[in-house]
Formats: structure tokens, C-alpha cells, sequence
């Protein structure tokens, strides 16, 4: 026997899980642009979202986050190491395309050397996702082998049930049970009617696409010259990705005192990769979205046996030039052979 | 936590060149220099900083055979570096690392080396070349040939003359045409060139190459003309980094993370590299 949410059960949830410590954080409409915020009852949340504009990425590893708070002195120079928050967080809400990309990303942050900044706010939050019931036109999880019911990355899953009373519930994780455990009185047990999973039709074919990035002639190719040209380098596509983890480092401060700051980068920017001669290996736009199709879909495959792309379609959705990750894996896709 | 560099103490700074400067380093605190006695070899990079104008990545320039210290020798170019050319002794700067990987010298062993280094390029050779010269006895003929654009741009004057007067050294030193002095007494003219006239045997000889890309290029040629097979060359590489542990994104080289699975390579993997990403 499955068990069931109800929506009108909800705020009884939240409220719960905040009485045992969690901050419950979950799709907001907030400063025009949505994005996973804090919410105090579920009237806050924007659950009928296709996909928040912002992804979850960025509550575990924000915009900018502070490394080390320094203090220049006359004779010393005094410095303190800065961590995040130990909260423990119910992420409610979350898209299966969003929760995969934590998935995707956590080898790389784990290789070697933990981050810890990552694994900390990772190792304090439970996620909760729930299945889509819509998709729209720039979708293309299913391209990338996924699903809009995907339960990767994901504690608990919920589906949404055919009347929109609630939800029902699949338990994925021990993290997903004792989180379930402290609203089990407010559970009903039954099987619901779940809504039925939209259609997210394949907009290319990734095993086509990665053969030809696979083919060392592919990398000089003239292709790349040809689709990137209308690319501008503003970076959106990566800082709405659920999976780009490109950073930089940079002292913030005044000539006294400042933070040293981890902040979102991008493979994009003529920027990245400029040596100190001048010398700069990916020194024109198509070289830099080379880099970032290659990234994707070539080296991340190679290195942890994942490709770095959830398709939740928003570098397409938001691209300001219209065009995105899903139009180069297209042309890819039909290129002759 | 995975950013927060070591405090070091600046023991003495050393004018190399014009614009290059040697900074002598000690550890603050007992452990960091527990760590890095455990863990540096030769060839390993870090990330030098100071606070308030940031972090920039070069190699460690003194050998894995002492590690009382550590040397970094680099040009003063911007902002972090610019600053840490200003340091004086008993100021805090930072170090985070050591990173990569290294060179594998114990592979060396029984064997010939040949040093080839390009300017500013002589640090990171010059820690394999101490790190060997320590412990002479393990490896056969050393030679040493180090170019620079004019005589003022050598690096390391003292140990080149040291190097020079050592008997189990063979040490050949050029500088660009045009770049010589009137008392200059050694050769002149580009690496490439001078190393094919120096001609040493490529017979169970390992080389070490460091330098600018376009000198790599044609040293690396001038190698093959000489017998050298590129299994038998190794090279280490630079790229700009900013986390030094293979999770900021820029350093890569086709699928190779520069930061982890270098900075040092034989010349065999940098040919299997792609190209047009170097």
C-alpha cells in the first residue's frame, strides 16, 4: 500500500518540518524571476510552475559565496574561514530535470577533493521532487534520457494525482523516510489516480551526437564555426544551468578588509581561460562553445560516466539570441554521415 | 575547508631579472609544513596569494629534496603578482597546494638527463634538476641547456655559475641573438638550434622541456632530429587556473584537467591532446 499527500495537508507539513528544524524551501515567484526560496505555508509556493527561470543549483552552490573574511592590519594580516550554514533544508517542489543535476554534479565535487561548501549544504537537505504534469516547447529530458518523472537525485517522489487533491507518495532514500517519518500522521494510506505524464517528445539523438564529438575530427570542424556565430558570450545559458559549476575566485574588499569569494563563472566569457602573456587557448566564441558542447556531452561522459545535461531546456528557453544547447545537438543529430 | 590557503612567511626575496622575483617561503604553522613534507614532489604547483588582491597559480620552484622551505620564482605581471613582488621579509602571504602531479624521477634513475629550459621557464625545470642533482649518484651524464632572450633575463645567475663550475654538469647556456653582451662568453642563438649543435645522445636519455609554447615547438622537432622518441620527453604545462583541484572548469585541454592530471605530461601526451585547445 502507497501512501498519499494531500494538498490540504500541506501546510500542516510545513509547518512539521519546521518545528523539527528544517527550513522547507520550494518554487517562489519573488523579484520577478522564480527561483527556490523559503516559504512559511504552501500558499508561498508556485507549484504549477513548468520550471522555476532559476535552478536549485543555486542554493547549493549560490551566485557568490564567501571563502575567507580578511582583515589587512598594519604589521598582520588576519583571515578566518567562512562556512556555510549547518540548516538542514527540505528542497519541496523540485523539478526531476533540477534534482538530476545535483546528481550530475556531485562526482565533481567530490573528486579528490571534497568541496566542502557543497557537500555540506548536500549532506543537510532532503529533496522532495515532483513529477511534472506539464512540459513545454524547449523540454528535452527525455532527449538526454531522462524523464519527466525521473527519480534521480531525488528522496522522495512525489506524482501528482488526477483530481489535484495531492499526491502520491514513492520513497526513495533513508534521508526521504525519516523526513516522511516526522509528518506520518498527516499521511493517508491509499493508490490515487496519478495525472498522467505529459509528452516531452526527443528533440535529438544524444547517442548520434556523442559518436560525432567522439571522432577527433570532429573538434576543427568548420561546424562549430558556423553554429556559434550568433552566440553574444552573456553567460545566461551557463548561470541557468543545473549543471555548469564553473567558478572563479576574486578578493572583494576595500584596502583594509574584504572577502575572498568563490563567484559564478563561465566557460563562455573570453575571460576564462586568458593567460597572463596573453595567450588565450579559446580565443573566439566558437572555440568557447566548442568547450561547452564538448564539456557536456564528451569530457564529463569520460570522466564520471554521466552526461552534464538534465534537459530542462532553459539555455534554450532563455537564450537572449535564441539559441541553445537543443538547436547544436539537432544540428549534430542531422549532420550527414 | 578546501579554499583556505596556509600562511607563509616570507624568509628573503631575490631580484632574478628584470620584473623576476624569488620568494623564499616559510610555513607558519607546524602542520601545514607537516602536509606538505608529506605530500610535495617534484613538479607539483600551488596557488600563491596574498589578501586583498587574490591567488596566482606557478610551480614550485625549490626541489622535493628540500622542503624546509619553499622557493617560487615568477614575473611581475598583474594585479597578485605585481603585490607579491612588493612583499619583504617577515611578511604573510598564502599557499595553497601542493597540486597535480609530478615527475616521475625515480623512473629516471640510471639514466641521462638532459634539462632544456626557455626564460622564465627555468623554475619548474630547476626544482626536477636539484631534486636530481641531490642525489647524484642515481642518475649518469647531466646536461643542462638553458636560453634566455637577453643575458639580464637568466634567471637563477648564481646557480648557473654553480652548475658551471660542477664537474658532472654539463651546463650550456645561450641567449637570443641581439641579446648578448660584450662579455658574454657562451653561446648565442635560439635553443632549438643550439641544442641540435650541442647534440647530446638521445640513448637511455630522458629530457626535460620547459618553456614558452612556440619554444617547445621547435625544440621538440629539434628533439626528434636528435633520436629523442616523445615517450621520452616530458613537459609541463600551464594553464590559467583559479581552484588548482579540477572543479572551476578553465583548465582542461580537450578532456585533460590540466590542475589534476598534469601539470606534467610527456610530450606523447601533449601530442595526443587536442591542438587548437593548447
Amino acid at each position: 500500500m502507497t501512501r498519499i499527500l494531500l494538498r490540504n495537508k500541506l501546510d500542516d507539513c510545513i509547518a512539521a518540518w519546521r518545528s523539527a528544524g528544517f527550513s522547507v524551501l520550494a518554487p517562489v515567484k519573488r523579484h520577478e524571476m522564480s527561483s527556490f526560496g523559503e516559504v512559511q505555508k504552501s500558499s508561498d509556493m508556485a507549484l504549477d510552475l513548468v520550471l522555476t527561470e532559476r535552478t536549485i543549483k543555486d542554493q547549493f552552490f549560490p551566485q557568490t559565496e564567501p571563502l575567507i573574511k580578511y582583515k589587512i592590519g598594519k604589521h598582520q594580516i588576519d583571515s578566518e574561514t567562512m562556512t556555510p550554514p549547518e540548516q538542514k533544508r527540505v528542497f519541496f517542489g523540485v523539478r526531476p530535470c533540477d534534482a538530476s543535476g545535483l546528481a550530475i554534479d556531485d562526482p565533481l565535487f567530490g573528486w579528490d577533493y571534497k568541496d566542502d561548501y557543497w557537500f555540506r549544504r548536500r549532506d543537510n537537505s532532503v529533496i522532495v521532487t515532483i513529477a511534472c504534469a506539464q512540459a513545454d516547447d524547449f523540454c528535452m529530458c527525455t532527449s538526454v534520457k531522462l524523464s519527466p518523472d525521473s527519480a534521480k537525485g531525488a528522496d522522495v517522489l512525489l506524482r501528482p494525482l488526477l483530481e489535484g487533491s495531492g499526491w502520491q507518495i514513492e520513497v526513495l532514500s533513508e534521508r526521504g523516510k525519516a523526513l516522511l517519518e516526522i509528518v506520518s500522521s498527516l499521511l493517508l494510506e491509499g493508490n490515487g489516480h496519478t495525472f498522467p505524464l505529459p509528452q516531452v517528445a526527443e528533440k535529438f539523438d544524444v547517442e548520434k551526437v556523442m559518436e560525432w564529438l567522439a571522432d577527433p575530427a570532429s573538434f576543427e570542424s568548420q561546424f562549430w564555426k558556423d553554429i556559434a556565430l550568433r552566440c553574444v558570450g552573456c553567460g545566461s545559458c551557463t548561470f541557468l544551468c543545473p549543471t555548469c559549476h564553473c567558478f572563479d575566485i576574486q578578493d572583494e574588499g576595500d584596502t583594509y578588509q574584504g572577502i575572498r569569494r568563490k563567484n559564478w563563472d563561465s566557460c563562455s566569457f573570453a575571460n576564462f581561460t586568458m593567460h597572463t602573456s596573453g595567450h588565450n587557448p579559446r580565443n573566439t566564441q566558437s572555440t568557447r562553445w566548442r568547450q561547452r558542447i564538448m564539456h557536456k556531452f564528451n569530457y564529463y561522459q569520460g570522466k564520471f560516466g554521466v552526461n552534464s545535461c538534465t534537459g530542462c531546456g532553459r539555455c534554450t528557453r532563455q537564450c537572449p539570441v535564441d539559441m541553445g544547447i537543443t538547436e547544436t545537438l539537432q544540428a549534430i543529430t542531422n549532420l550527414p554521415r | 575547508m578546501i579554499y583556505s590557503p596556509f600562511p607563509m612567511r616570507v624568509v628573503s626575496k631575490r631580484a632574478e631579472a628584470p620584473g623576476v622575483n624569488t620568494l623564499k617561503l616559510e610555513f607558519v604553522r607546524e602542520e601545514d609544513h607537516e602536509f606538505f613534507k608529506q605530500n610535495y614532489k617534484t613538479g607539483m604547483f600551488g596557488l600563491y596569494g596574498i589578501f586583498g588582491e587574490g591567488e596566482s597559480t606557478f610551480c614550485v620552484a625549490s626541489p622535493e629534496t628540500r622542503k624546509e622551505y619553499i622557493e617560487c620564482t615568477f614575473r611581475q605581471s598583474g594585479r597578485v603578482t605585481s603585490t607579491l613582488a612588493n612583499v619583504d621579509a617577515g611578511d604573510i602571504v598564502t599557499f595553497r597546494g601542493p597540486y597535480g602531479n609530478r615527475f616521475p624521477i625515480e623512473e629516471f634513475e640510471g639514466k641521462n638527463l638532459l634539462f632544456i629550459a626557455g626564460g622564465i621557464a627555468l623554475p619548474p625545470t630547476r626544482s626536477v634538476i636539484w631534486s636530481c642533482l641531490d642525489q647524484r649518484e642515481k642518475y649518469r651524464d647531466v646536461t643542462i641547456v638553458y636560453g634566455a632572450r637577453t643575458v639580464a633575463d637568466l634567471v637563477y645567475k648564481n646557480e648557473l655559475d654553480e652548475w658551471k663550475k660542477r664537474d658532472d654538469v654539463r651546463l650550456v647556456l645561450t641567449v637570443d641573438p641581439g641579446g648578448e653582451t660584450p662579455d658574454w662568453q657562451d653561446h648565442v642563438g635560439f635553443v632549438p638550434t643550439v641544442l641540435e649543435q650541442a647534440a647530446p645522445s638521445p640513448e637511455n636519455t630522458i629530457a626535460v622541456l620547459c618553456g614558452p609554447p612556440i619554444m617547445i615547438k621547435f625544440t621538440l622537432a629539434a628533439l626528434q632530429k636528435l633520436g629523442f622518441t616523445a615517450e621520452n620527453v616530458y613537459t609541463t604545462l600551464e594553464n590559467r587556473m583559479k581552484c588548482g583541484v579540477g572543479k572551476c572548469g578553465r583548465c582542461n585541454v580537450g578532456s585533460v584537467y590540466i590542475c589534476k592530471e598534469g601539470p606534467v605530461f610527456t610530450a606523447a601526451e601533449v601530442q595526443a591532446m587536442p591542438q587548437a585547445d593548447l
